[in-house]
Formats: C-alpha cells, sequence, structure tokens
C-alpha cells in the first residue's frame, strides 16, 4: 500500500506537496534569475519596475566578458575531444585488458572524482607555479581534464562493457582489419556512451569554477572565473543575464542528450 | 561453399588477430595524466606540510591546537551535518513520491532535478545570494505580511550556507535513493498490509528499514561533499562561519603558508578518504555516487 500511489489515501496528498514544494524550490531561483535579468532594476528589486534588455547589451558590448566567454568555450572543446580520446582509449585496456592491478587503476582513475576539488586545485596550483603553467591555456585545459577524465571513464566502459565483443571478432572473421573492426563496428555500437563521455566533459570543464580560479590570470579567465569576480564586488544584474546564457546552454545541451538517446534508441 | 573457404590461406593469420592482447599500454595516456597532474602535485603538497618552514609536524600542532583553526572545523562538522539533515529530511519523502508516482508527473520532477543538477554552480548560488540579500525578495515577503518588522539576516550566515548548499545537495540525496526505493517490492508492503500493519507502522518498521541502507549512504555522499565545499559557503557564509575549504584556500592565496595550507589540505582529505572507505565497506562500489 505504501509502495501504491493509488492507495495511499491522504498521505498521497502529502508526499505530492512535499515533492511539488521541493521541485519549486528547485526550479523557482533558476527561473528568478532568468527574469531579473530582463528587468530594469540595478537594485534587482522584483518584481521589477519595468523590464529592459539593457543588462544583455552591457553583457555583449563588454569585450572582457565575451573574451571569457569564448575561454571557457575553447577549453571546453579542447578538454572534450581529449577527454573522450583518452578516456576511449584507456576504456579498452580497462574493460578487455588482463593485467594485475586492473581494478586498482580503475579506482585511482576514478579518484578525482571524490577528491575535494581545492585539495586538487591547491595543488595543481603549487605545482604550475614552478613550472610556469598558471594563467595559460594548457594550464586550463590540464586541469579540467584531469576532473573530466573520469566521467569519460565511466560512461565510456559501462557501454563497452555491454558490447558483446564478439561481434567485433566476427567482423575481424569476415576480413575485417581490427582496427576497422573497432570503427565500424565497435564505435558505433558505444556512441550512446562516446556521447555522454563528451557532454559530461564539457559541462565538467564550462562550469567548473574552483580549478579556474586558481588558475586563473587577469589576463586569461574563464566565463565562472569572470561571474566569481565580479559577484565578490556586487551583484549587478549582468551576472543575472550571463547567468540565463549560461542556463540556455545547460537546456540545449540536455535536450540535446536526451534527443541523441532517442534517436539511438529508436 | 567455395565462397566461404579460404583460398588465401588468411584464416591460418585471423586468429592470433583476435586473441591479441588489449594490455596495460592503452591505459597509459590516462596513467601518465593521472600521476604527474593528480597524484604528484597532491603528494608534493602534502609533503610541504611537513617540510616547511622547517621540517617536523609543527604545522599540525598549530592547526590542532589553535582553537582558531578547531573552531573551523568544528562549524565545518556542523554545517556539513546540517545540510545532510535537512537534505534527507526532504529527500526521503521526494524520493518515495517519484518512485510511485506515475511516470508523467515523475519525468517533470526528474527534468527539474537534472536542470537544477547541471545549472553553474555560481548560478545557484548568486540566486540565493540575491533571495535572501537584506531587500531581497524572501525579506519583502516576510515583511509585507508583518511576519517581521526587521529585515532578517539571512546570508553571509549559518542559515545563508545551510539554504544554499542543501539546494545544491538536495539531487545527491534524492537520486540514489530514488534507485533504492524502486527496488522494494511493493509485496512486501502489501503482505505488512494484510497481516494488518497500520500505514504507519509499515512506514516506520517497513519502508524505512528497508530504505535505510540507501540513506546512509546517500547521506554519507553528501555529508562528505559539504565538507570540501569551497564556493558556496565562501559567497554564502560569513567571516564568522569559514569552512576549511576557505581556509585552504586563505592559507595559499592570502597569506602565501604552503606548510599551512598543505596541513589543512591533508586534514580535509584523510577525512574524506576515510568516509568514502567506510561507504565503499558498507555498500560496495555499486551503490557509490549514484543511481
Amino acid at each position: 500500500m505504501l509502495l501504491n500511489f493509488e492507495r495511499l489515501g491522504a498521505w498521497k496528498w502529502i508526499l505530492l506537496v512535499i515533492t511539488g514544494l521541493t521541485a519549486a524550490f528547485l526550479i523557482l531561483p533558476i527561473l528568478f534569475i532568468a527574469a531579473l535579468s530582463f528587468g530594469s532594476s540595478q537594485w534587482l528589486i522584483f518584481p521589477p519596475p519595468s523590464w529592459t534588455l539593457q543588462w544583455y547589451t552591457a553583457f555583449f558590448a563588454d569585450p572582457r566578458w565575451l573574451e571569457a566567454a569564448w575561454t571557457s568555450f575553447r577549453i571546453a572543446v579542447m578538454v572534450t575531444v581529449l577527454s573522450v580520446l583518452i578516456g576511449l582509449v584507456a576504456s579498452f585496456g580497462l574493460v578487455r585488458g588482463r593485467f594485475i592491478g586492473k581494478e586498482a587503476l580503475r579506482a585511482l582513475f576514478l579518484t578525482p572524482m571524490i577528491l575535494p576539488v581545492v585539495v586538487l586545485a591547491v595543488a595543481l596550483y603549487a605545482f604550475f607555479l614552478r613550472i610556469g603553467l598558471n594563467g595559460t591555456t594548457t594550464g586550463f585545459v590540464i586541469a579540467h581534464l584531469v576532473v573530466a577524465l573520469p566521467f569519460s571513464i565511466l560512461s565510456i566502459t559501462n557501454a563497452l562493457e555491454g558490447f558483446e565483443k564478439s561481434i567485433e571478432d566476427a567482423a575481424v572473421l569476415c576480413g575485417a582489419h581490427p582496427l576497422e573492426a573497432k570503427i565500424r563496428v565497435t564505435l558505433p555500437a558505444i556512441s550512446h556512451g562516446l556521447f555522454s563521455a563528451a557532454i559530461f566533459s564539457f559541462l565538467t570543464s564550462w562550469d567548473e569554477v574552483v580549478l579556474a580560479i586558481f588558475m586563473a590570470s587577469p589576463t586569461l579567465q574563464t566565463l565562472p572565473v569572470k561571474i566569481w569576480t565580479t559577484l565578490r564586488q556586487d551583484l549587478t544584474p549582468v551576472i543575472a543575464a550571463a547567468s540565463t546564457l549560461l542556463v540556455i546552454v545547460t537546456i540545449a545541451l540536455m535536450l540535446l542528450a536526451a534527443l541523441v538517446r532517442k534517436g539511438l534508441k529508436s | 561453399m567455395a565462397t566461404l573457404t579460404d583460398p588465401s590461406g588468411i584464416a591460418g593469420t585471423v586468429k592470433p588477430r583476435i586473441v591479441r592482447q588489449y594490455n596495460f599500454a592503452q591505459t597509459m595516456p590516462a596513467l601518465v595524466l593521472i600521476l604527474v597532474f593528480f597524484v604528484l602535485p597532491v603528494f608534493a603538497l602534502l609533503l610541504r606540510s611537513v617540510l616547511e618552514p622547517q621540517p617536523g609536524f609543527g604545522n599540525y600542532a598549530e592547526l590542532l591546537g589553535s582553537t582558531t583553526y578547531l573552531k573551523i572545523f568544528l562549524n565545518t562538522f556542523v554545517v556539513s551535518a546540517l545540510v545532510t539533515a535537512v537534505s534527507l529530511a526532504i529527500g526521503f519523502p521526494v524520493a518515495w513520491a517519484l518512485a510511485i508516482m506515475p511516470s508523467r508527473l515523475s519525468s517533470v520532477v526528474f527534468a527539474i532535478l537534472l536542470l537544477s543538477m547541471w545549472t553553474n554552480l555560481l548560478t545557484r548560488t548568486y540566486a540565493w545570494m540575491v533571495l535572501l540579500q537584506r531587500t531581497g525578495v524572501i525579506n519583502k515577503s516576510l515583511m509585507g505580511l508583518g511576519l517581521i518588522d526587521e529585515p532578517l539576516p539571512l546570508v553571509n550566515n549559518l542559515v545563508g550556507v545551510t539554504i544554499g548548499m542543501t539546494y545544491i545537495m538536495l539531487p545527491f540525496i534524492i537520486l540514489p535513493l530514488y534507485g533504492v526505493i524502486r527496488r522494494i517490492d511493493p509485496a512486501i508492503l502489501q503482505a505488512a498490509a494484510l497481516c494488518g500493519a497500520t500505514r504507519w507502522q509499515a512506514l516506520t518498521r517497513i519502508l524505512i528499514p528497508l530504505a535505510a541502507p540507501g540513506m546512509v549512504s546517500g547521506a554519507l555522499m553528501v555529508f562528505v561533499m559539504s565538507l570540501g565545499y569551497f564556493v558556496t559557503p565562501a559567497l554564502l557564509g560569513g567571516t564568522a562561519n569559514m569552512m576549511l575549504a576557505e581556509l585552504i584556500a586563505q592559507f595559499v592565496q592570502s597569506l602565501v603558508n604552503w606548510g599551512m595550507g598543505g596541513a589543512a589540505a591533508l586534514v580535509l582529505l584523510v577525512v574524506t578518504l576515510t568516509l568514502y572507505a567506510l561507504q565503499l565497506r558498507l555498500f560496495g562500489p555499486a551503490r557509490m555516487g549514484g543511481r
């Protein structure tokens, strides 16, 4: 009865109310910021006295915001490509290899997920100070790659474990070169894993704040760093505009992921 | 059948190609990356805690011997425990409802959960800074309703951090708990009803005990994640209730004291890894982090 929605009686309504309130708690702040980004109040008064696009104009008129957004995008794309490539090759080794310490290696690859980011940020910052990588694109890409790679390895090993290897072997038996068999048989079969690896890697880098705060220099910063430094001064509505643009990118990627999942299923 | 025979004799060479060993070499690029840019820097940082300014455990003595730092440790635990408790109290009924409600309804809630999870951390924190400020919507509404005369201090204190962090942690407890409740066989609860159990008895003696592993596992995860959080406490918390991650950043950035920074990082690392090991021991790797 407790696990039958229709037979819960009055409890059903209690659960529904709690769930509804929680959903509202989760979504309203995001909608609120999106609404304020079109509001005319400098002090973020809600409801706004009138509606305007001035904060978006300010965002697009300021080369520092645009440059930060472009830097974020560039870094996220590089991280995505490297993370999927390295993750793919490593996953073949982890899933099909037979060597001592394989499970330990898999655990090692996933540790950056559980380690507090601030520890990695401070450690990498110190290391990069020594080898001169702070404030460089390379430094950003490496730092984000370390935290994105576990997501790639998780998604791709999952997909590869669900793939029947004998199909690839059959292609080889029919005369395909082993590499050709991998590219034309195995990769399409695990494409959903590759795709989620790419999305997770991109979003990990695109949204990453803590590592970026430490890696950034006055001349090279990502969008989250720019938001962070601006936030520490005041709560200007330009941040609301930038945040809304970030949310739109996130929604677009989520929809894309859902569409691809659907497309792959049918 | 002639086409199936192999006049060129390739068949002989095919077999060894298939059994070709997939080996260690394929994990090398990832391994090098992790060793050079993860393991090495973290160890180097921890080493500095016992080498700088002079070799010994002076940094640890200072860190664990001063009330200023102990207060920060205590505050980190208090905030994390509070966030975990609130997340669990809200998360359990929501996960329960999600597990049994019609999928038309639940898919809307799932979409909201995912959107919230993937919205930039700074965006979410910024939203709460705006909502909770003195002239923010929440204070304005409460004053408008005549419930308070003066704006309540909601940011730069424990209230602000707890709200902001709970907001971020909720999906991390709802999603795994949903998976656990989903796997419980409804027949068990039906049996309880047939045997005359009241709803309350069925809840406290059957549903909650069956969901308990998921609750403990989810709570541990949220607690550990909260311990190391940096951005949200830095923006929504006050100077009076600093958390451990901020202390580490402060040692390194403003005080340039790598010894103390390394020591504080080690404390955070040891607590985090111990709790994760506990989680693994209790629940196995399958439940960790998810589903």
